[in-house]
């Protein structure tokens, strides 16, 4: 059952209870006061009808004081007479009758119950009317005598009907009101839910960017905002897993791409090696492009085991020297003529695995000397500042595209690709150094202008040396 | 002569085609990147052109752009093998498509159909005394009609285009039974001695000890 329907039918429920109930109280109430009334009156008048009997009997003509039945028919017929159609009753001691109204009809309970002192009343039903029967003792000379009357109330037994049937009326009335009013009221408050219903269903289809529209300022609107806001953060999930997932498949085609050129060219001299009666030169030549290619891949295949390794491998940081690995670098680069490396540093310890951090330096230096042309300098340096250590190596060769800088980070990626193919790069450097120095907490940075070169730098965790003794590092 | 272009930014496996083409018998020029190839395509005239699909600045499919309208054929040579990247080549107006690595045999197979179907090589080949139509499917010797089964005549028109070229028995299996070698060199054998049987060429098709055989034809 939907929501919107549970809440009208209960608050339908409740409403004709509600009406129901104070209904029938309201009709019940004004019915009772006025047979409250309707017996004080009765009562009142029993009480006039017995003192005129009284009287009349003290003036009645009584032989030796004693009043017989026939002088009380006589009063009794009067006073019946003397009002409009009274309807009245006496017995005797006895509970005799000794005058009875033809019309009366009450019964004989009433005038059974009476003490000589009381005065009782009932209400009785004849046919279709109702009527309130009074009983009282009377003295009249030394007899006692019970006087009965009757007071007819079929009226107010008449109101009280039709006063429940108006309410019934107007309890159906406004039921079929009250229905259509809740039900505008039951889907009005629950529109927020159902925008939320179809804005999963949207989701769950696929529609990723489908939003719920909020349209309250409640509890249910609080709940439209944090779905949305769930909403967001999962579709930023899934676009960032779209996107690794689109990275992993450009790396798969980029692999493939560069392992079947180097494999297009060893199949390819072989086969002529093997088929063919080439000449000195030509043999020659095709062995050595078998050699070259072959060197390639295995290039290729060491780097690309480095990065899996990263990817998978936890490094433990210790305290380096930045001093011994500047020596190292100039120690290796120190037969390159074709470059003028220059080497500049500040004395402090980095936070580093020492084998990782010579790989990214050796990678960044190597690139500036493949970008840059022969004789170019290229200036590496390590500077301290407030417990941060900055590595920068500077070119001053071809730059890198904007649009390109992002990029080169990817595996297998090349800004030249013939340029940098001719220098035995397989696009694989930067993706190595973004690995490594995000194992340390690190990201690449790379300052470029087209022309006037290249600055890759990145920030490393340093401390200031301690006294001379650790300066030999 | 046929002059075919070779457009790849790879120098070995330009001159990996160079090498083979000129072997069969082309004249071949080879350029590494696509906007040197654009300049080469409208000065001179080519009868075939081999172009690489992933090159440096102007990419295969934008130098295809420049190639259509001059109705010269095309080969693409790449390494990219999904359906897609074939389709799309082959819609631009590429005439055939060739996935790297590749076999020599198939490069040239693949060049000598192209340029027939462009009526720019003739169907006509010859060896020695021998001259074979490849569309009439007619094998003369000395102006005598020699009868040839199927598979004799494949291996005929393999040699013929191979010439004086090591062809292994499981190249000529993998070409001429089309299916995979299984080892078993009986059937190329068979074939080979009753070709050279019709043909008289029992001197100049010589078995290479323990590869196959290599058609002699004097340089």
């Amino acid at each position: 059952m939907k929501f919107s329907l549970k809440l009208l039918l209960w608050t339908v429920i409740v409403l004709a209870l509600a009406l129901g109930f104070s209904g029938f109280y309201f009709v019940n109430s004004v019915f009772e006061t006025s047979m409250e009334r309707e017996t004080g009156q009765a009562m009142e008048e029993s009480r006039i009808l017995r003192f005129a009997f009284e009287t009349a009997a003290l003036n009645a003509p009584a032989k030796y004081d004693v009043l017989a039945d026939r002088t009380i028919e006589e009063i009794a017929r009067n006073l019946e007479n003397g009002g409009s159609s009274r309807r009245l009753r006496i017995s005797g001691e006895n509970r005799q009758t000794i005058y009875g109204s033809s019309d009366f009809g009450g019964d004989g309970v009433l005038l059974a119950q009476t003490g000589q002192e009381e005065n009782t009343w009932q209400v009785i039903r004849l046919g279709e009317q109702y009527f309130v029967q009074t009983c009282m003792a009377t003295r009249a000379l030394d007899r006692i005598l019970y006087l009965e009357t009757m007071r007819d109330v079929t009226e107010v037994f008449k109101e009280r009907a039709l006063g429940f049937l108006v309410y019934r009326r107007v309890t159906v009335l406004m039921l079929v009101l009250g229905t259509f009013i809740m039900h505008g009221i039951s889907s009005w408050l629950t529109r927020p839910i159902r925008l939320l219903t179809r804005a999963t269903k949207r989701m769950a289809e696929g529609e990723y960017g489908y939003r719920a529209k909020k349209v309250s300022d409640d509890e249910l609107g609080q709940l439209t905002l944090d779905f949305n806001r769930m909403a967001n953060a999962l579709e930023d999930n899934i676009a960032m897993l779209q996107k690794e997932i689109q990275a992993r498949e450009d790396f798969v085609a980029a692999f493939a791409h560069e392992l079947k050129t180097p494999l297009t060219a060893i199949i390819g001299y072989a086969d002529m090696l093997r088929s063919h009666r080439l000449d000195e030169e030509k043999r020659f030549l095709s062995a050595n492009y078998i050699y070259t290619e072959g060197k390639r891949l295995e290039a290729m295949s060491f780097r690309l085991l480095e990065i899996m390794v990263t990817r998978h491998g936890d490094i433990k940081l210790q305290a380096v020297p930045a001093e011994a690995l500047f020596q190292y670098l100039s120690g290796m680069y120190a037969n390159n003529r074709t470059m003028r490396l220059l080497f500049r540093y500040d004395s402090a310890m980095v936070q580093a695995e020492p084998n990782l951090l010579k790989s990214v330096m050796v990678n960044l230096i190597d690139n500036a000397c493949k970008a840059s042309e022969p004789g170019g300098v290229i200036e590496v340096r390590g500077c301290l500042k407030k417990k941060k250590y900055r590595f920068s190596v500077r070119d001053y060769g071809e730059g890198i595209p904007k649009e390109e800088q992002e990029k080169v980070t990817q595996a297998f990626y090349m800004v030249d690709k013939s340029r940098s193919r001719s220098r035995n790069g397989a696009g694989l450097g930067l993706a190595l150094c973004a690995e490594i120095l995000a194992l340390h907490g690190s990201r690449l940075r790379i300052d470029s202008e087209i022309g006037k070169g290249t600055c890759m730098s990145f920030i490393l965790q340093g401390n200031r040396l301690e006294g001379d003794g650790s300066r030999n590092g | 002569m046929i002059k075919i272009l070779i457009v790849d930014d790879e120098k070995p496996i330009c001159d990996l085609i160079d090498l083979n083409l000129s072997a069969a018998g082309y004249h071949c020029t080879s350029v590494q990147d696509g906007a040197a190839a654009i300049r080469m395509i409208e000065e001179g005239k080519y009868d075939l052109i081999l172009l690489d699909v992933m090159l440096p600045g102007v990419d295969g499919y934008d130098i295809m752009e420049y190639i259509r309208p001059l109705q010269v054929p095309v080969i693409f040579i790449t390494a990219r093998y999904e359906v897609k990247d074939r389709v799309r080549g082959l819609k631009l107006g590429a005439d055939d498509y060739l996935v790297k690595p590749f076999d020599v045999v198939e490069l040239v197979a693949r060049v000598e159909a192209v340029l027939r179907r462009y009526h720019k090589s003739g169907h006509v080949l010859s060896a020695r005394d021998v001259v074979v139509d490849v569309e009439a499917h007619q094998v003369l010797r000395g102006g005598r009609l020699v009868e040839l089964t199927n598979k004799e005549f494949g291996l005929l028109v393999l040699f013929i285009r191979n010439k004086n070229v090591a062809l292994f028995r499981e190249t000529l299996y993998e070409k001429v039974w089309e299916g995979e070698y299984s080892g078993d060199s009986r059937t190329v054998d068979l074939h080979v001695q009753r070709l050279r049987k019709k043909l008289g060429w029992e001197n100049c098709l010589v078995t290479v000890y323990k590869v196959g055989y290599r058609l002699e034809v004097p340089q």
